[in-house]
């Protein structure tokens, strides 16, 4: 310390008495020595130690929330504003019908997907797997890298070894087969084209597992070519359907959902209303729409076709001199089919599902007849969506067993598990010496496969379809890849020496044979944009060769043998969601209950009442089915749905269960010690039936004339949503009066014509029911929703999307035999009448948002409130779970979370929904109109400073509807789309008498029948 | 001596005996080692507690779905068990409060062990409504403390929350009830007990009893006026539970006559559950000098009336829902009766309605076996009532997709038979701590002869004099 000599200024009079020296030193902050205190753990070491321990306590105490890397961009890209979503354009490939879609992405990754509103085919509707897709890119079972030999290898490695091979097979001139599914894609379909071109003895074959080749055929034979021409549903006022379920899974249901609803438009100037007979031996959601469902045996099925055909071609004037036999079907039902046909040439349409060109044949032959070619059926524009021909199929079975093929590449398909020769196949496929898999996941054929090389996932992906002739769809990838997977067509490019990744491929041909074909764009890079933007492009389509018709083809189709006595007939079906087997491993899907018989989680022998009651079973029992006899004999034991409206002597059951995909659903749903697995005793969910299938003279057949059932006295519940199934009360407790609930409310067109009774209706409901003063008002808006009964087809597309949207959890096949399935939207399915003519309501059921709200009064901790627009607001951490308000629901549509649903699963959380909570358990939930959307649109509006229009908001169930089914607007708005239906004579409310005032109106549905007949069944 | 003078009733105790002699009766049975009987209920007990405390551990932790319920049926045993303890409940206040009013004297052999019987009913009662809850460990919610959240906070129209007041009153009136009696038989107790910690704990649980005329005036006022406090509750607590249901909209539970029908369905299963445990009482402890025919003879009487009003109550049901014209009303007790859960409806007839006219003959009602098995039907009755009107009402409401059944799963059955655990180790932990029998109010309805002319085992027995309004026996001792 230097000594300080110089004049002491001093400030204050306590400074100046001061010890002198310290102020003096007080120049230097820091006099003594930092570093040598004297117990070496000083005030800079205690607050370091204390920190760190602050932050180590800080994060061991985050222990349920762990450390997430929320790291913003580098450098942000223009067009992205974190949690803000953005829609891009793809194109769906749940199906090879090619639906629009509109990838929702939230911070970089895709988190819903919705029907593009703007695709001249899907029209905005998107089915259930559609929706349900999404969850297949976050799938921790797909394979993220190539395969050899069942283990994991790099691109170069698989590149290597299989052009080696390749090399061998070119150089032995040895047999190359591509077997695919239908590749709506024609980039691919020329790339495999080419890459086969490159071989001496390349073929590409490909077969449909949910077959329709006998339409192909019967084209072939009566037009000349092999197309399938493109149903306009639309354009009908009068369908004959013959076992085609085209509302539910046969070819493109959502375009054709679309075409169906527009021919049955009811509001509006001018109503309009479509006239639809069902043919059909079980009963589909087609059927199950249909204005007139007849139950015809599947042999009775080309019978009942060649009646017809004799009847519309008496009218026609073609001379015709068949003598066809009488079937089961009154002549009535088939004059006044024929008539109504006959008027509506040119505007009706004859439909066919049968795996069987002649029944084919005839369909042709009667639309022929009835010139639909060139109105109802499009030959212009044909569709693509189905190109398998399984002759081609049966020769490379035998070219199989042979031994004649050297490399076998499989796309799209799993023959193991889908083909009925599945075990014989697996042994054939050891033999040839190249066998390679594009599998996105492990099926029973990539585990026999000697290369797997992954596709990614359509939503990482760039893609094109061709659906329907002219109408191309692009999709664009959305999300990083997760894995390494390349796309066929860049694996196909490396093999042939000249890899290039999929953009770059697809965009070259799309610059070289599709923007030739269109000419609204000038520049090839616009027309690339706008077809990014709008995910599709028409353009002109390749001309079809079809030949004019050829009479020479047609000829009646006998009955076929009918069963034996106690003997059925067996027809496979594909479900709703589970199809052929494609998306099994998708929990969504597995837990969606079937339209029809509301079970989920299972397949089954759906069996008509009579016929259970004559082999002594009921719903759950199983009996096992016999195929053939001694030891050829096949079987399969399943549990037996009782089928209302079903074929005395047919048992259907659906096909794609059972697949080693399902496998994973050991680990669904919650783990308590009475917990029961979602799989059965074989560790799958269900059973393969594709044995049981035939592939037969160049057709799969799904249909078999004649196999027995044995009651086995095993009990196998059935995970079904619904136990009643009438709008009646059991006949025994009914009560004079009380017999038919008014729940579903139907009508007949002339009725719905005439008026008179929608004026009723209307007088009644005009009846002031207030007693009180209104002390909930809505100044702005007030949501409501109309739900159009008789459009609505119960495809159940809308249950998918709200769980999506919701974040609903997946409970399991135990919870849902406990009946405690979570899903907010529930389609209710009641019959009415007798089992021979039943009749089918679809009514979609969830929270109707009451003005009266029963559930809120007796919340003991006002977890759930009224909003000021209307809405029933469940406010889920506010909830204690006394479950008060569900059992106060009249329309029990609140859901409890009975446990904490397990979400281990962390790549498939991915795919939650960020705008909405995820419950614990012990909390009540329900649907609250996607309160969240209504919310983001409101914004937005607000944003922009413009009032919300009608329309602005969509929710999920809303958006996804293919039938357009279900309107949401604000009822305050007088001019409003969902103010209108409000005010329809058809409208009335669940339970309307009981006056909760809901949020949610119905309308009536609709039978295109005679006065009278359309409430037959009501009493 | 009596036979001298005209037998107009029975009297209401067996035996000529003196207070000191009813004192040492009653007192004795906690003085001496507990019996081999006494073991083995508790121990039976304890293992049920056990078994109900693991069921709820293992409930709670992993969740309601543990219990068969389903998205229509909400609610099941866990209700169903609470009102029927609630119920149970009932006669102890009845018994306490309305019966003292209206100076029934009978009563003063089985008050005591009634409200302590509906102390623990209620307890077992309450365990319900919190472990019912999805998050529990948020039950108190249910109440209306001050907190920062604003405006939220309880419902107050909701039936739930009228519970909450309802049943914590009700257990509050009845233990201070309770624990007012036991006063004076808390100095008795001290005043017989060595020195030790009992002594200690009787004495300060007495508030220092010195059974001076002053302390005997203020507390048979307050003894009065806490009766006529209490009276309202027995109408009350029953009244509002009934409206959980009456104020809902669910046919079968949207009825305005549920609160008289719960409230005389409660005396009624109540009575039976005293009845049950008064004989297995006097038989267990030895009380059959206090606990008498004429005793079980006039509870009978209740059962009988209240089994009455209960069957009209079930007669008027059935009548409003025909003449309501409401399908769905209608339609819900049709079902019940002849529906999938009906054999739980005629279960309920038969124990309620049916078995109970038996006690119209004399001969059943003066038999302790037949009135026990009666009263234990009666409980079972009582149980599947409140089943029959939560589960049948709620399995087949309005809209037929949502009607579903409902299978108890062993954890629901296992919480059942933990609650009569608890209910049992209580009772039988107070049946060895606690003198059963009001020891003071008993000597009131002594013979006037014995009472004075006792010979005095204790050198200050009855220096204290007694209270001549209530007809009361006094403390045997003063403390010094």
């Amino acid at each position: 310390m230097p000594e300080n000599t110089s004049k002491h200024f001093w400030k204050s009079l306590e400074e100046r008495d001061a010890d002198l020296v310290q102020i003096a030193s007080a120049g230097d902050e820091f006099p003594e020595d930092l570093t040598t205190l004297r117990d070496g753990f000083g005030r800079r070491d205690f607050l370091k130690a204390a920190g760190f321990t602050l932050a180590t306590a800080a994060m061991a105490g985050c222990g349920r929330a762990p450390v997430q890397k929320a790291i913003p961009f580098l450098v942000q890209p223009e067009e992205i504003t974190p949690g803000v979503a953005y829609f891009y354009a793809s194109t769906c490939d749940g199906c090879s019908a090619g639906c629009g879609l509109l990838v929702k992405n939230r911070d970089g990754r895709p988190i819903k997907l919705e029907g593009n509103p703007e695709h001249p085919m899907s029209r905005g509707g998107l089915c259930a797997v559609g929706q349900a897709s999404l969850l297949g890119l976050y799938d921790s079972t797909r394979y993220l890298q190539p395969q050899e030999q069942g283990t994991p290898t790099t691109w170069e490695e698989a590149d290597r070894a299989i052009a080696a091979q390749l090399q061998t097979v070119r150089m032995n001139r040895g047999a190359i087969r591509f077997l695919t599914g239908t590749v709506t894609s024609p980039t691919s379909r020329a790339m495999i084209g080419s890459f086969l071109r490159g071989f001496a003895d390349g073929r590409h074959v490909s077969y449909d597992p949910l077959s329709i080749s006998a339409i192909l055929d019967a084209y072939e034979r009566t037009h000349g070519a092999r197309v399938l021409p493109r149903c306009r549903f639309d354009r009908v006022d009068v369908i004959a359907s013959f076992d085609a379920d085209f509302l539910g899974t046969w070819i493109s249901p959502v375009e054709f959902t679309a075409g169906y609803r527009a021919g049955r438009a009811l509001e509006g100037e001018h109503p309009r209303m479509s006239y639809h007979v069902q043919f059909e031996s079980r009963m589909s959601v087609t059927g199950s729409k249909a204005d007139r469902r007849v139950r015809v045996a599947p042999s009775e099925l080309g019978l009942v076709m060649s009646q017809l055909a004799v009847r519309v071609a008496r009218k026609a004037g073609a001379g015709i001199s068949w003598s066809v036999s009488d079937s089961s079907v009154p002549v009535k039902v088939l004059d006044d089919l024929a008539e109504r046909l006959w008027q509506a040439r040119g505007r009706s349409l004859v439909v066919c599902g049968e795996q069987d060109v002649q029944a084919q044949v005839l369909c042709n032959f009667l639309n022929h007849l009835l010139n639909n070619y060139g109105a109802t059926l499009d030959t212009e524009r044909p569709s693509y969506q189905r190109q398998g021909n399984e002759r081609e199929l049966e020769t490379l079975v035998r070219d199989l067993r042979d031994g004649k093929v050297a490399a076998l590449f499989i796309h799209g398909v799993n023959p193991v598990f889908d083909l009925p020769g599945g075990d014989e196949l697996s042994a054939l496929l050891k033999k040839v010496s190249l066998v390679v898999s594009f599998a996105e996941r492990p099926d029973e054929t990539s585990a026999l496969a000697h290369f797997v090389c992954p596709e990614p996932h359509r939503l990482e992906s760039w893609a094109d379809a061709e659906a329907v002739a002219g109408t191309l769809s692009l999709a664009q990838p959305t999300i990083h890849p997760i894995g390494t997977n390349r796309a066929l067509i860049e694996s196909l490019s490396s093999w042939m020496g000249a890899p290039k990744p999929a953009y770059d491929i697809l965009r070259d041909r799309w610059q070289a044979s599709v923007f030739s074909r269109q000419k609204k764009e000038r520049s090839f890079q616009a027309f690339w944009d706008r077809s990014v933007h709008d995910g599709f492009a028409e353009v002109e389509p390749e001309r079809a060769k079809l030949q004019s018709f050829k009479m020479a083809a047609v000829q009646p189709v006998p009955g076929g043998k009918a069963p034996a006595a106690g003997a059925f007939a067996l027809v496979l079906y594909p479900k709703v969601g589970i199809l052929d087997g494609r998306h099994s491993h998708n929990p969504w899907l597995q837990e969606l209950p079937d339209p029809i018989t509301k079970v989920a989680w299972d397949n089954y022998a759906c069996l008509s009442p009579a016929a259970a009651a004559r082999l002594g079973v009921a719903d759950g029992d199983v009996v096992r089915i016999e195929l053939g006899a001694g030891g050829a004999a096949k079987t399969l034991e399943l549990p037996v749905c009782v089928q209302p409206g079903q074929h005395e002597q047919t048992v259907a059951v659906a096909c794609g269960y059972g697949g080693k995909a399902t496998e994973r659903f050991t680990q669904v749903g919650p783990r308590w010690f009475q917990a029961k697995l979602s799989v059965g005793e074989n560790g799958r969910v269900g059973k393969n039936v594709a044995p049981l299938a035939e592939l037969r003279d160049g057709a799969l057949r799904y249909a078999q004339a004649n196999v027995s059932l044995v009651k086995t006295g095993k009990k196998q519940p059935l995970a079904c949503t619904q136990d009643h199934h009438s709008i009646r009360v059991p006949e025994k407790l009914a009560l004079p009066g009380g017999e038919r609930r008014e729940i579903i409310q139907e009508t007949t067109l002339p009725v719905l014509l005439s008026g008179e009774r929608g004026a009723k209706h209307e007088a009644h409901s005009g009846q002031n029911t207030e007693m009180w003063p209104e002390d909930h008002p809505s100044p702005g808006h007030r949501w409501a929703m109309v739900i159009d009964l008789s459009a609505c087809t119960g495809c159940s597309a809308c249950v998918v999307a709200c769980q999506a949207e919701n974040n609903i959890p997946v409970v399991g096949r135990d919870e849902v035999r406990r009946r405690r399935a979570m899903h907010w939207m529930r389609v209710d399915r009641y019959y009415s009448g007798p089992d021979d003519e039943v009749d089918v309501a679809h009514q979609p059921m969830f929270c109707q948002q009451c003005g009266h709200a029963s559930c809120e009064t007796v919340c003991p901790v006002l977890a759930t409130v009224h909003s000021e627009e209307g809405l029933n607001q469940q406010v889920y951490n506010r909830c204690v779970g006394t479950r008060y308000c569900a059992n106060n629901c009249a329309y029990k549509v609140r859901r409890f979370n009975w446990f904490d649903y397990p979400r281990e699963e962390r790549l498939q959380n991915m795919a939650l929904n960020p705008d909405v909570t995820v419950r614990s358990r012990g909390v009540m939930e329900k649907c609250t109109f996607c309160v969240q959307r209504i919310q983001a649109a409101k914004i937005e509006a607000k944003q922009r400073g413009e009032k919300l229009s009608d329309g602005a908001i969509r929710t999920a169930c809303q958006q996804s509807c293919p039938a357009q089914a279900i309107v949401f607007g604000d009822r305050n708005d007088p001019v409003s789309k969902v103010s209108q239906l409000l005010r329809s004579g058809r409208r009335y409310a669940v339970l309307g008498e009981y006056n909760f005032q809901p949020s949610v109106g119905y309308l009536k549905i609709v039978r295109n029948r005679p006065e009278g007949e359309g409430e037959r069944h009501n009493g | 001596m009596a036979e001298a003078y005209p037998v107009l009733h029975e009297p209401w105790l067996v035996g000529s005996k003196s207070p000191a002699q009813v004192t040492e009766d009653v007192c004795s049975t906690m003085e001496r080692k507990p019996t081999a009987v006494w073991w083995i209920g508790l121990a039976v007990s304890l293992f049920f507690l056990g078994v109900g405390v693991v069921a709820v551990t293992y409930q709670i932790a992993t969740g309601i779905g543990t219990w068969g319920l389903n998205n229509t049926v909400g609610w099941a045993f866990d209700i169903t068990n609470f009102v029927f303890w609630i119920g149970i409940g009932h006669a102890g206040t009845l018994i306490s409060a309305i019966l003292f009013l209206f100076r029934q004297r009978w009563r003063t052999s089985v008050n005591r062990s009634a409200e302590a019987m509906t102390i623990f009913a209620v307890i077992c009662a309450g365990i319900f409504p919190v472990i019912h809850m999805g998050r529990p460990w948020l039950a108190f919610w249910m109440f209306p403390y001050p907190n920062y959240r604003g405006p939220l906070w309880i419902n107050f129209r909701s039936p739930l929350v009228w519970d909450a007041f309802a049943i914590s009153t009700y257990f509050t009136i009845s233990l201070v009830f309770w624990y007012l009696g036991l006063i004076p038989d808390l100095a008795t107790v001290r005043d017989r007990t060595q020195s030790g910690w009992r002594r200690k704990l009787a004495g300060v649980l007495c508030l220092g009893w010195n059974s001076s005329y002053r302390t005997w005036q203020r507390y048979e006022t307050v003894y009065m006026l806490l009766a006529g406090l209490a009276t309202p509750l027995v109408v009350s607590v029953h009244t509002i539970v009934s409206w959980d249901f009456a104020t809902a909209v669910i046919p079968g539970w949207h009825t305005t006559i549920f609160p008289p029908y719960f409230v005389a369905g409660a005396i009624f299963s109540g009575m039976a559950m005293v009845l049950t445990l008064m004989l297995v009482a006097r038989k267990a402890m030895g009380l059959e000098d206090f606990i008498t025919q004429r005793h079980v003879g006039a509870m009978c009487k209740i059962v009988l009336a209240t089994s009455g009003i209960v069957a009209l109550a079930y007669a008027t049901e059935f009548f409003t829902a025909f003449y309501s014209g409401n399908p769905y009303e209608q339609f819900a007790f049709w079902n019940r009766a002849f529906g999938p859960m009906g054999w739980g409806y005629w279960i309920m007839v038969s124990c309620n309605i049916v078995i109970p006219q038996l006690l119209w003959s004399r001969r059943v009602r003066s038999s302790f076996v037949a009135v026990f098995v009666i009263a234990i039907l009666v409980n079972v009755g009582m149980w599947f009532e409140r089943f029959v009107i939560i589960v049948t009402s709620l399995h087949r409401d309005f809209l037929p997709s949502n009607w579903m059944s409902y299978t108890p799963t062993i954890i629901e059955l296992a919480t059942l038979a933990g609650s009569f655990g608890l209910f049992f180790t209580c009772f039988l932990l107070f049946c060895r701590f606690v003198p059963v029998i009001a020891i003071a109010e008993v000597k009131g309805i002594l013979r006037h002869d014995q009472r004075h002319e006792a010979p005095r085992a204790h050198t200050l027995a009855g220096h204290a004099p007694a209270p001549a309004t209530a007809l009361r026996g006094s403390a045997e001792e003063v403390h010094p």
